[in-house]
């Protein structure tokens, strides 16, 4: 699962203000491999909802979520 | 490449979307020329398909095809065009382009609204599925969140903790709450996704001692600009149904302007509904507040030179001119207008879906010049803008031409020129 988890890509997101986290994501998913991960680092609370949102109809996948102080991490899978 | 299926569905909805004001518009358009001096994007790039004149005519080519006698029989001369893919990248272009201002509209003799061809540009491109994607991601987004709410309820009242305990300390009660599903509250306020509209109203509601309710959807609407009336209904009626089930008696929608023009101005055609509620823009709520006496600014509190943009969501197609400017300069010791402003104003490049499109990073920056000049010759240091995608454009426009302003919602504002009890947290 560790190695699962080790991200292809890594996006600074914070002090982005929402929907923008969410399309940080969107535009960088294709740059991972399919079964790739992106670790996905925003300061904003609506990406909380947001991220795993456009995860589910996109048809890719949100591992593993954490708090890191005050900032949220996703680990985003892309399935296709 | 385009097939025969595809351009037959895009004629279709062309079909659908075809009515007396659209006819009118069609036949009345004298190619005056007159709107190319109106929009930003075609005064900065003197690219012809940003001419509003240019885009109407990709939807007139198609329209002349099928639906005259002498597009289907002369169509060379006619300048009447299949749905074909040259056509359809133009749309594409002209269309997502298109920030949907309508300066152009104020300045065409015959009140042409541009974005009646661009909407119907959208949605034709939606049909066949040409639409932009990451507008169709945020829209779907937004309405998997609402069909799926008790799966991020906790979730987002999870994320309201850390500013609830911020409001608390602000306010100076330990009692204050930020009130979610409250039944019978006076108002449902619609915020944007994140906390950064909750905690400046909170604060403002608390002490304007409102009785209200925080709802648990964000007011932006991707399905509008994605240009998917569906899907747009679907987004907003989220909160239209939420605030039915409270019972309240206004919905105010946050500083977003085009979420306040499709509830005030679309969502009832779209719905064939009358809502039993208000609906209001903050940046009125918060006009009146002040003028009742129920929140109190301080007169000149705010000493750098401070000027106003108006939204052309709010402004020119939301009526709202002089609130804004009220609250500004009940605050500002020194305000400075820009030129031209109110309904001639210069969009900032922002607005239709553009911030969230990369593909228009480009001519976001190449077209938000106008607005560039206006802020310098201001020589303000703070610019207030009651939209988020104005601001979100703004800072861009302020980052990559060195303006060295600070650019604040109105809501902001209005909290920094309060007395309040609790000090801001460093």
């Amino acid at each position: 699962m560790a190695d699962e988890l080790k991200p292809d890509l890594e996006l600074d997101l914070k002090g982005l203000l929402c929907p923008l986290p969410m399309v940080r994501v969107s535009q960088n998913i294709t740059k991972v491999a399919v079964g790739g991960i992106i670790k996905a680092t925003a300061s904003d609370p609506g990406s909380m909802a947001d991220i795993p949102s456009w995860a589910r109809t996109t048809g890719n996948e949100v591992v593993k979520t954490e708090r890191d102080g005050k900032n949220f991490v996703f680990y985003v899978k892309r399935l296709k | 490449m385009v097939t025969r299926e595809e351009q037959d569905l895009a004629v279709k909805i062309l079909d659908e979307k075809t009515n007396r004001q659209l006819l009118y518009y069609l036949d009345i358009c004298t190619r005056c020329g007159i709107c190319k001096d109106a929009c930003h994007q075609y005064v900065a790039t003197g690219d012809v398909l940003y001419l509003p004149a240019s885009r109407a005519q990709l939807i007139r080519k198609v329209f002349r095809k099928y639906f005259t006698i002498q597009g289907k029989l002369i169509p060379s001369v006619v300048e009447a065009t299949a749905p074909n893919d040259k056509l359809l990248e133009d749309l594409y272009r002209a269309s997502y382009a298109c920030t949907s201002c309508r300066r152009c509209m104020y300045y065409c003799p015959f009140s042409i609204d541009t974005t009646w061809f661009t909407s119907i540009g959208r949605a034709m491109l939606v049909a066949i599925g040409r639409g932009a994607t990451i507008l169709g991601e945020l829209a779907d987004a937004a309405i998997m969140k609402g069909e799926n709410i008790d799966m991020f309820r906790d979730i987002l009242i999870e994320g309201l903790k850390d500013t609830e305990d911020e409001f608390k300390a602000r306010v100076g009660d330990p009692a204050a709450t930020i009130p979610i599903g409250k039944k019978g509250a006076h108002s449902l306020y619609v915020a944007l996704a994140g906390t950064h509209t909750i905690l400046p109203m909170a604060i403002i509601f608390h002490q304007a001692k409102a009785d209200w309710s925080l709802s648990l959807f964000e007011a932006a609407n991707y399905g509008y600009f994605y240009g998917d009336t569906a899907r747009a209904k679907k987004i907003a009626q989220r909160f239209v149904d939420e605030a039915k089930a409270l019972g309240v008696q206004e919905l105010i929608i946050s500083e977003c302007g085009h979420a306040y023009r499709v509830m005030e101005f679309l969502y009832e055609a779209w719905a064939k509904e009358k809502l039993p509620f208000k609906i209001r823009a903050v940046v009125d709520v918060m006009h009146d507040y002040i003028k009742e006496g129920r929140i109190k600014l301080k007169p000149g509190s705010l000493l750098e030179p401070v000027t106003y943009h108006d939204p052309c969501q709010v402004g020119r197609n939301g009526g709202f001119y002089e609130e804004p400017r009220n609250i500004v300069k009940a605050v500002a010791a020194d305000y400075r207008e820009m030129t031209p402003n109110r309904e001639k104003q210069w969009c900032c490049g922002g607005g239709g879906g553009l911030v969230a499109e990369s593909e228009f990073d480009t001519l976001r920056q190449v077209s938000g010049q106008k607005k560039v000049e206006q802020i310098r010759k201001t020589g303000a240091k703070v610019l207030v803008t009651p939209c988020e995608n104005c601001r979100l454009q703004i800072e861009m426009l302020n980052e990559k031409n060195n303006l060295g302003i600070r650019i604040s919602s109105m809501m902001d504002l209005v909290v920094e020129s309060m007395d309040l009890p609790g000090a801001k947290p460093a």
